[in-house]
């Protein structure tokens, strides 16, 4: 699990001594929030270059504008808004041609059905030390739809709250409910016959066996 | 209550976010117990779950910190409001202000120029220049237009005093400044250059 968020206290009055002039303290006020920043960089541009610099660039862009947080709200959500807006700014100015939907195309009703009945065998977190075995996770979680990736990632890999991520990306939270049950039940598909397909490049087992085995 | 597949699936994210009515969770709890294809639904998005969320799985480039660090350094400690900040702007302004002042001074304790041509020159030679005390020019030794008893100084003395360089021997002296000797050989120093014009 990811370090646990500084207090709200401790964070308002370390950004109160930043906005009064100690600018240093900002990378104390930061430091917590690096690794998020840039995994909602990449979950949008899926391009590691692309989402560091874009991860800084939203760090600047906190620092310029921490006059305009408000202390009501937490700072991890509002710097998590910021870096989705950079991100998505360049994926606009970077890849024009990618469209995105004004309107949900598609359908929202909750129903999806998975495509793999069989039984899951259960991957260990020990399996994520093997780097193949994250790049075909990663690789899963980049087909997905830009719009489950965001609540994929806003949810299970930073663990928002629902109602955060709702306001983070705008939706209801009715929304947020129904692209996170299709988002983890892509996943699923997608990791089950892909992961069995790497075993036959690793000989480490009976044919058919999953690597994490 | 009696629940089927297709509810179960639909419900399966709230059930791992424990976001159930108490008598649906218990049917559907009902239903995963008999149903193995729902149960490897369930089983499967848990694991999901578990390993996307393990921090092992999204893992900051190496050397993301400290590149951050730099391209942050400039906007927080270069406009940082420090002593150290502050103290250069006071030394900087100190100097400014000095050098005007002394500019000030310098000009005017200076001496009146002797005549309207009076100006620094621009290159100005490196040997001493000889002044008359009732002229109005300075002249590299040996210059026709000198006359009178005349004296050797530096030429930053000569303009101090308000000489003007020669037109004629200055002219040429101070296109070759530094590069020429100037003829300093017979000059006679306290001697009368009168009739030498």
């Amino acid at each position: 699990m990811p370090s646990p968020d500084p207090s709200h206290e401790d964070e308002a009055a370390l950004i109160g001594r930043i906005q009064r002039g100690e600018r240093e303290l900002f990378y104390d006020l930061i430091r917590p929030y690096e690794r998020r920043v840039f995994v909602i960089a990449f979950t949008i541009l899926r391009n590691e270059a692309d989402a560091e610099d874009a991860a800084q660039e939203a760090f600047l862009k906190a620092l310029k504008h921490l006059a305009q947080f408000r202390s009501e709200s937490r700072f991890s959500t509002w710097l998590i808004q910021v870096a989705i807006n950079e991100a998505r700014q360049r994926q606009r100015k970077n890849h024009p041609e990618i469209m995105q939907p004004i309107e949900d195309q598609e359908n929202e009703d909750g129903t999806y059905t998975p495509r793999d009945f069989a039984d899951w065998r259960e991957i260990p977190s020990e399996a994520l030390e093997r780097k193949e075995i994250r790049e075909k996770l990663i690789a899963a979680f980049g087909s997905l739809a830009q719009k489950y990736r965001e609540i994929f990632v806003l949810r299970d890999v930073e663990h928002l709250s629902i109602e955060d991520a709702a306001r983070v990306l705008g939706i209801s939270a009715g929304a947020v409910k129904t692209r996170l049950l299709r988002a983890r039940l892509m996943l699923r598909d997608l990791l089950s016959p892909g992961l069995e397909g790497i075993s036959a490049s690793h000989s480490q087992g009976p044919k058919g066996t999953r690597p994490w085995s | 209550m009696v629940i089927k597949c297709d509810a179960v699936l639909s419900k399966i994210s709230d059930y791992l976010e424990d976001d159930l009515d108490p008598a649906v969770k218990r049917a559907m709890e009902g239903h995963l117990a008999q149903c193995r294809p729902c149960r490897a639904v369930l089983e499967g998005a848990t694991n999901v779950v578990a390993l996307y969320g393990d921090e092992n799985m999204f893992s900051l480039p190496v050397g993301f910190h400290s590149r951050l660090r730099r391209r942050l350094a400039d906007r927080v400690e270069g406009q940082r409001g420090s002593w150290r900040g502050w103290l250069v702007s006071v030394a900087a302004t100190g100097a400014l202000a000095a050098l005007v002042l002394f500019t000030t001074v310098r000009d005017r304790f200076a001496p009146e120029p002797r005549t309207q041509m009076s100006q620094p020159a621009r290159r100005l030679p490196e040997r001493l220049v000889a002044v008359a005390d009732g002229g109005k020019t300075f002249h590299v030794p040996g210059c026709p237009y000198m006359h009178g008893k005349y004296r050797m100084v530096t030429p930053e003395e000569a303009i101090r005093e308000g000489y003007a360089p020669c037109n004629r021997c200055m002219s040429e002296a101070l296109r070759t400044a530094g590069s020429v000797e100037p003829d300093f050989e017979g000059l006679e120093i306290a001697s009368s250059a009168t009739g030498a014009r």
